[in-house]
């Protein structure tokens, strides 16, 4: 039965989305493989422009093809007005997205990966605790539509995530990090080894004046810059007008050392594909260019509100219509080595992970979180964990000036590219 | 089905196999400003096999497609057979349960028989409340959701339990703006009930647009140290996060030294503080007679009197610790296995009253309402929805941004006084853990009095 077909008779317009995924999951707990995991996903999503209106239906039923028909019909017949546009068919990059060698990654092999993460970092802490889940998968994607765009992708996502749980008396430590690549990485140890250096500096505790000073953010530790300029730069609070910078495109809102860029056209990144979820190529976006604003994010539906054209940002999960979100998000690099900024400060703190991400006001730029995971800088060098304190601020006011920008940048949590961004002064408060 | 499902338990040749099968439909309407931005429908059909081989470790299998369970079973199995776990697994035995549960919903409100009209009429007189409240609210979202899921669990141990899970709920968030000031407040209702649950929620739509408004005046409060008077709605979410998830006994039972710092006996408040997690308590949003391993629910103290007396089980960490069954392991959906998780989880109230509360305070912090938390732990964070600063022992001027650090070790010692205003939360949204989320959990607390909670700020 060719669905499409059969929507395209009743609507003006048609989007059929087909969803296939198998994943194979290895997880250590205590250190010990525990549990293994197989997953098959299938599913189908369609959306329809009846009489000017959108309707949009999934299941993962594929014997409830009947009710496809009837409840997306019904749906729009509900549906909003909207001057959106199916894409017509568009060349799209060529981004690598599948590597063979990952879906030939034997259980036997995962397992030996995941035993290799544990025995190093039991060798510097042995009375740690690793939880290790290593996933790889592949995903077939095919969205087709009636303006003829027929985009089929596949795509082999592989993470690899470490937990590490340390308690000594009543001092518990928890430190995560993970690989996410479409693509084998020789260096999937990289990130077990960034937790390694981690553990071993955060033997000593040490403790911290409330105040201001200097705050140095690590590339994990700048999500809380970055999360909510992702919230301002999303098209939809654009364009229903929450977003503050709503309105300043062409103006130099921040130093000239921040740029900000969307790029899903890299091969074999934790994001990266042809097309979005929606059958528009992807491209690479600049959202903020030496502290000018660019831009802003849209899929087809925001865009068509706004009179734009969609930057291939339309973003989904099979049960729901897509949104414009940021696919592989980079904040660029500066000139300066990393060790350089360390050495400039008198004393400060280096942020590396926080507490509470996403809390909060943060459409407003607004943050303050506990820190999870921070070091006090003094006369140059980190000397030791601090604990017990918090952080506050407003991106759009700290990001207006910045002391430097790390020329070393890291891929984090799958799609986030990070430098180390030191600011100049934040406030600082601590328990005591 | 139920043949198909006790014939490929048969077949399993694993030590434990449990079969999950879920159906579930679903209504979403959902207003953003002035526009509709959905009002759709979804089913969502799929199955979980877990199994057990004692001395290997647990295979899970999850599918779409319902054909070829026996096959199903037997890749599970062989999953479970690949791993290696050090000690052989066993699970505190249950009694088998032959269950069926309905939904209690009458036929007049059952919201699967309302039409997507009366439904969007509803979202969006909600929503119209809002958006006409000022003319500074620019943007709001009103969001209706219903779901109504079959489920049937079956284990090799003799349980077979079918039951219906309705839920439904409502969000009211409104969006202020004045110039570049941005503010936004939300209200929620949510519950395991019928449409007329979120019916009659035209204060609901006003509070939250109120508030919004109300923020835009409000000055960030001033980073430091106070005493804080926490309302039943944050003192709910600071419970759960401070103390409910170190509750929870997956993160102690394989770690040595997470039983040295959670041992029974040890005093975690003062005598004043009792915390239990309660999942049998009918109409809040955590409840369910039995949990997704088919362990009957139950009330369970975890401190009383300030001393830690009790934690959250599955079968595998009940076994594994020697205590009791809690019946606490819970599953998000198909997708996911189960794992310890809070039900409905409170402060017992005590005897204070608010006016006596405020009453000595000279500058301190009155957080209301909840944005969220997340805890590592010994540490943890917990955020307001608004709050007020309090001055000589009195109610003051709006402050906005307050969010507050916790410590396990210091905080909960630190609570000085317990409302006698008891009250149960059941909001929309839930928990999350282990990339679960959201499971539907339910607060419940009085007016609670903290001592030095360090709150971040300017």
């Amino acid at each position: 039965m060719d669905i499409l077909k059969l929507l395209q008779a009743k609507a003006e317009q048609a989007e059929v989305v087909q969803l296939r995924s198998e994943a194979t999951t290895i997880e250590f707990e205590a250190n010990r493989f525990k549990t293994s995991k197989v997953e098959e996903t299938s599913g189908i999503a369609a959306r329809v422009v009846c009489n000017g209106r959108l309707g949009f239906f999934a299941s993962s039923d594929e014997k409830a093809l009947d009710r496809l028909l009837t409840n997306v019909l019904e749906s729009a017949s509900f549906g909003d007005q909207v001057p959106i546009a199916f894409p017509l068919p568009q060349a799209a990059p060529q981004v690598k997205t599948y590597d063979p060698a990952i879906p030939d990654l034997t259980v036997a092999r995962l397992v030996e990966i995941g035993q290799e993460i544990v025995d190093l970092i039991m060798a510097v802490e042995p009375a740690a605790q690793v939880n290790v889940r290593l996933n790889r998968g592949v995903q077939e994607i095919k969205i087709q539509n009636q303006a003829g765009v027929e985009a089929s992708f596949r795509r082999s996502p592989l993470s690899i995530g470490a937990e590490v749980d340390r308690i000594e008396g009543d001092d518990v430590l928890i430190l995560y990090d993970m690989l996410g690549t479409t693509a084998w990485d020789k260096d999937y140890m990289a990130f077990a080894r960034r937790l390694v250096d981690k553990l071993k500096l955060a033997r000593t505790l040490t403790t911290v004046r409330s105040g201001k000073m200097p705050v140095l953010f690590s590339p994990t530790g700048s999500l809380v810059l970055g999360l909510p300029l992702m919230e301002g730069l999303n098209g939809k609070n654009v364009f229903t007008g929450v977003s503050p910078i709503r309105d300043k495109v062409g103006e130099k809102l921040f130093d000239d050392k921040v740029t900000v860029i969307d790029d899903a056209t890299l091969d074999g990144k934790f994001s990266s594909a042809p097309y979005d979820d929606e059958g528009v190529p992807h491209r690479r976006t600049v959202l903020v260019e030496h502290g000018v604003l660019k831009g802003f994010l849209y899929d087809l539906k925001t865009a068509a509100q706004s009179g734009v054209e969609s930057t291939g940002n339309g973003t989904r999960g099979l049960f729901n219509p897509p949104s414009p979100e940021p696919t592989n998000l980079i904040l660029a690099g500066g000139t300066t080595p990393l060790a350089e900024m360390i050495a400039g400060i008198d004393e400060g703190l280096l942020v590396e992970d926080i507490l509470g991400l996403g809390q909060g006001n943060i459409i407003s730029g607004a943050f303050s979180n506990p820190l999870s995971l921070a070091f006090k800088i003094e006369k140059g060098e980190i000397v030791g964990r601090v604990k017990d304190l918090s952080i506050a601020g407003n991106v759009y006011d700290l990001l207006k000036q910045v002391t430097a920008v790390s020329r070393e940048t890291l891929w984090v949590y799958g799609g986030l590219c990070m430098p180390y961004v030191l600011l100049p002064e934040m406030n600082i408060v601590a328990k005591g | 089905m139920r043949d198909r499902i006790e014939a490929a338990l048969k077949s399993s040749r694993a030590d434990y196999t449990e079969i999950r099968i879920e159906q579930r439909d679903a209504t979403t309407v959902a207003f953003r400003g002035r526009n509709l931005e959905e009002a759709s429908a979804v089913v969502d059909t799929g199955g979980i096999v877990r199994s057990l081989c004692r001395n290997n470790g647990w295979g899970v299998v999850t599918f779409n497609s319902l054909d070829g369970l026996t096959a199903r079973v037997e890749q599970a199995y062989q999953c479970a057979r690949a791993a290696h776990s050090e000690q052989p697994i066993a699970l505190a035995p249950v009694p088998a349960a032959q269950e069926q549960i309905s939904a209690s919903l009458d036929a007049k409100h059952d919201f699967r028989g309302i039409s997507m009209a009366d439904k969007k009429a509803l979202a969006e007189s909600y929503n119209k409340i809002m958006l006409t409240f000022s003319d500074r609210i620019v943007d709001t979202q009103t969001h209706y959701g219903d779901s109504f899921t079959r489920l049937t669990f079956a284990s090799s141990d003799g349980t077979f339990i079918e039951e219906e899970r309705p839920m439904v709920s409502m969000v009211a968030s409104a969006i202020a703006r004045d110039g570049d000031n941005v503010q936004s407040a939300h209200e929620t209702r949510s519950g395991q009930r019928g449409f007329d649950f979120v019916q009659g929620c035209e204060q609901l739509a006003r509070t939250a647009a109120q508030r919004a408004v109300d923020l835009l005046g409000a000055e960030t409060v001033a980073g430091g140290q106070y005493p804080v008077v926490i309302d039943p709605v944050l003192a709910g979410v600071f419970i759960h996060e401070a103390f409910g998830h170190l509750s929870e006994s997956d993160f102690v039972y394989e770690n040595p030294k997470a039983k040295e710092m959670m041992v029974l006996g040890r005093r975690f408040g003062q005598d004043h503080l009792t915390v239990f997690d309660d999942g049998s308590i009918p109409g809040l949003r955590g409840t369910h007679r039995y949990d997704d391993e088919g362990t009957p629910t139950r009330r369970n103290d975890l401190i009383k009197n300030g001393i830690l007396v009790g934690r959250l089980h599955s079968r595998e960490t009940a076994a594994k610790m020697g205590e009791p069954l809690t019946g606490n392991a819970r599953a998000i959906n198909y997708r996911h296995p189960p794992i310890v998780r809070m039900t409905n989880t409170a402060i017992q109230p005590g005897t204070t009253s608010f006016e006596e509360m405020i009453q000595g305070i000279k500058l301190g912090i009155y957080a209301i309402d909840a944005y969220g938390g997340q805890t590592a732990l010994e540490n943890f964070s917990f955020s307001s929805g608004y709050a007020h600063m309090i001055r000589d022992g009195k109610i003051a001027e709006m402050v906005k941004d307050v969010i507050l650090a916790g410590n396990l070790f210091t905080t909960l010692l630190n609570i000085d006084a317990i409302g006698s205003d008891f009250r149960w939360i059941n909001h929309a949204g839930g928990c999350g853990k282990g990339g679960q989320f959201p499971l539907p959990v339910a607060f419940g607390a009085p007016h609670v009095r903290i001592q030095d909670v360090v709150i971040g700020g300017k």
